[in-house]
């Protein structure tokens, strides 16, 4: 073993293997939004918000039969250990358009022709994995709007360091270690919708790699699923 | 980000407003100089070296203070550097898209950073390492999350707090000549506060919502230091301000200031 | 007849497809039904209801709404109906048929911020809504509070046959006007105002529950005028 991952598997924050971060969701948290959800996973923390679908402006933007998203992912300037100049980096814009992608497999998107639908993610503090923490921060938000979904969507990274495959790097075990693998998965639907990987892995790495980021995936789907139950079925029982 | 259009209140909402205020009312039941109310939760954002989430009603912001080194400007060798900045986040509200800060969104942020500088909160010369080489470099950034009237003084109390509870590692020289690291507060000298209101003809009305700023005539936001002088000040909308309602608005706003510090400095205190 | 009520949450299965169209907010995979929202699904035998928990209004032909004017132009009145389209308004539902934008002037019947009840003429998925205000009851709205409520919550303050609404109509001393789209204006006294208020913003809360109508008429005997 080496620096990241001691003798006994346990790695440095204490954590399995196969071990999420504590994971906490609040979903309907920015009042002025049709839709919104504030997310904990490990030290991240991140708020969604959804707007629409609403009329595009401009006009241009829509397209005559189905929804067009727009996702903004920013990080504020005080979310990272040096502070970040607020305008947007490339990195930033890359994220946005891989948590687009990710939704637009979800969302029914024919349901709302000529509209927009805009999903903007603030990173309040980042702690390796925002994006897909971020993912599953927006799916609580647009499930919170009522936006027609074929599924939910959440997220979780697996990686490699140490030669072992690792559940959800923490930050320093995506800078530090082997391999980094960000996955996001409907649960119901069994599908990938966000896969970027960097590292080497072997076949069956890989493979293994893929198996054990679905399994974390569906830890964090419950997850999901209690804080949506707690906002929209908690009140009150039916008989 | 900017705000594309203004809200559109439905007329019969402005006539109500209008009617409920000639009978000294406003909608949700406040007098005309009180405030909505202050939650404040300090320190959410553990990464930075001073945070704070603030809401004053529905408007709701986070301001975050990262402290760096850097060189100072050569026309003040002998200060530190502080920088304030606001930013309209487009999950705040409906009417805004993404995009650099337009005037509305510079306005505040702009605001904001005089009414912190100019009163001299931070002690600019104790962030000197080396004159004229290195500074500390106060950068304070406020997110604002959701909008609902008065920007202004809830973007002003969570950059204040955050700047009041902030605390970074300093190296300092022992007596016995080694150097240690201590976390440290900044150099304070004061707590600032920010008092924003209306006017509606006559009637002077503190702390606006969103709805009411749709039929103000005019807007003024001054900031005061904890002794009362007037420190910096901003006047907003389209319509001339009496110079007579001036005056009344200084005094107005001079001894809610005084209420809201009191508060602040509780909530540093118990920190 | 065994009903089976379950808490769906977007993607959840709901049961088989019953016959007929499908319920909206639904979909189907092969012979199996699963939900597109958050809500409440309600099978019996085969008869599948679902009822969604929030979304945007969709407007539909017939639809009783309230707007609000944003613009307006030398022929329509751009309406906001809290859609995910705007609303047009015609000038010539309003001044008829010899409409001319040289004599007829919009701003006197309606400018921007004012309200009005309307009803959707015409849409469809590739065109905005038309309205008009042709018929009784139409019109533009000239006191009264306006109110929100998540369009998908209507029907439960309309209640069956508008026995909900009627309810709090007659113990508050209020008239309601229920837009489709999740607009209301409440008229009546200022009190009378005030809890018809906080009668719907308990549907909104507790829309899911079972034993709503009794809270509202506890709420209502409690503080009716």
């Amino acid at each position: 073993m080496g620096e990241l991952i001691a003798e006994n598997g346990i790695r440095l924050d204490g954590r399995k293997l196969d071990e999420l971060r504590p994971v906490k969701i609040e979903v309907g948290v920015i009042k002025n939004a049709d839709g919104s959800a504030y997310i904990e996973f490990g030290n991240n923390k991140i708020v969604a918000a959804v707007y629409g679908p609403r009329e595009a402006h401009p006009k241009h933007l829509s397209l005559p039969d189905k929804a067009f998203i727009r996702c903004r992912y920013h990080m504020s300037p005080f979310s990272t250990e040096e502070r970040k100049p607020p305008q947007p980096t490339r990195r930033e814009i890359e994220i946005s358009l891989v948590l687009r992608r990710a939704m637009e497999c979800a969302v029914f998107l024919e349901e709302y022709p000529r509209s927009i639908i805009d999903v903007y993610v603030e990173v309040l503090q980042s702690d390796g994995g925002s994006r897909c923490a971020s993912i599953t921060a927006v799916s609580a938000a647009l499930a919170d709007s009522g936006i027609a979904m074929h599924d939910l969507v959440v997220g979780c990274a697996v990686g490699k360091a140490d030669d072992q495959i690792i559940l959800d790097l923490s930050d320093k075990e995506d800078k530090e270690g082997q391999g980094d693998i960000p996955v996001a998965y409907m649960p119901n639907l069994d599908r990938i919708t966000l896969l970027q990987f960097d590292g080497i892995f072997t076949e069956e790495e890989f493979k293994k790699a893929i198996e054990l980021a679905i399994i974390g995936n569906k830890k964090v789907y419950e997850i999901l699923r209690n804080a949506l139950t707690e906002k929209y079925f908690k009140l009150g029982e039916e008989k | 980000m900017s705000l594309k259009k203004s809200p559109i209140v439905e007329n019969l909402r402005k006539t109500q407003m209008l009617d409920l205020m000639s009978k000294q009312k406003r909608v949700d039941g406040r007098a005309f100089n009180e405030y909505r109310p202050i939650t404040i939760k300090l320190n959410p954002i553990q990464k930075a070296n001073g945070s704070a989430e603030v809401s004053i009603g529905n408007t709701k912001v986070i301001a975050g203070v990262k402290i760096a080194t850097g060189t100072p400007f050569p026309d003040t060798p002998d200060q530190g550097l502080l920088v304030v900045n606001a930013e309209f986040l487009p999950l705040s509200s409906p009417l805004i898209e993404p995009g650099p800060p337009d005037e509305d969104s510079i306005e505040v942020s702009r605001v904001v950073d005089r009414g912190i500088r100019e009163s001299q909160m931070l002690d600019l010369n104790a962030l000197v390492i080396e004159t004229g080489k290195l500074v500390n470099c106060v950068f304070v950034d406020v997110d604002i999350l959701n909008m609902d009237g008065n920007l202004f003084d809830v973007a002003f109390i969570a950059a204040a707090l955050s700047l009041a509870t902030a605390k970074f590692d300093k190296k300092i020289v022992k007596e016995d000549g080694t150097e240690e690291t201590q976390k440290v507060s900044l150099p304070l000298r004061l707590i600032p506060v920010s008092v924003t209101s209306i006017t509606i003809g006559d009637n002077i009305i503190l702390d606006p919502t969103a709805e009411e700023d749709s039929v103000l005539d005019s807007r003024m936001t001054i900031t005061f230091d904890e002794q009362g002088h007037i420190c910096a000040g901003q006047k907003g909308g389209s319509v001339g301000l009496p110079v007579e309602q001036l005056f009344k608005i200084v005094s107005i706003s001079k001894a809610k200031a005084e209420e809201i510090l009191l508060m602040i400095k509780k909530v540093v205190e118990n920190a | 007849m065994t009903v089976v009520r379950s808490k769906v949450l977007p993607g959840d299965l709901i049961g088989d497809v019953p016959p007929g169209p499908l319920p909206f907010n639904t979909y189907r995979v092969g012979n199996k039904l699963y939900s597109l929202k958050v809500g409440l699904a309600e099978v019996e035998d085969k008869e599948v209801k679902f009822i969604p928990l929030s979304g945007p209004y969709i407007p539909r032909v017939d639809d009783f709404v309230i707007g609000t004017v944003v613009d307006l132009n030398a022929f329509t009145w751009d309406v906001d109906i809290n859609s995910l389209y705007m609303a047009h308004l015609p000038a010539q539902d309003v001044f008829g048929r010899n409409f001319s934008s040289v004599s007829n002037s919009l701003t006197e019947q309606f400018s921007v911020g004012d309200m009005m009840i309307a009803k959707i003429v015409t849409y469809d998925r590739t065109r905005d809504p038309l309205l008009t205000i042709r018929e009784p009851g139409l019109g533009k709205v000239l006191r009264g509070e306006p109110v929100k409520l998540s369009s998908s919550k209507i029907p439960r303050l309309i209640g069956k046959k508008g026995s909900m609404a009627k309810i709090i109509e007659s113990k508050t001393k209020t008239k309601l006007f229920i837009g489709q789209n999740g607009i209301i204006i409440v008229q009546g006294p200022p009190d009378g105002i005030v809890l018809a208020i906080r009668a719907i913003r308990l549907i909104e809360e507790k829309s899911h529950v079972a034993s709503l109508t009794n809270m509202i008429n506890e709420l209502l005997s409690k503080e009716g005028v």
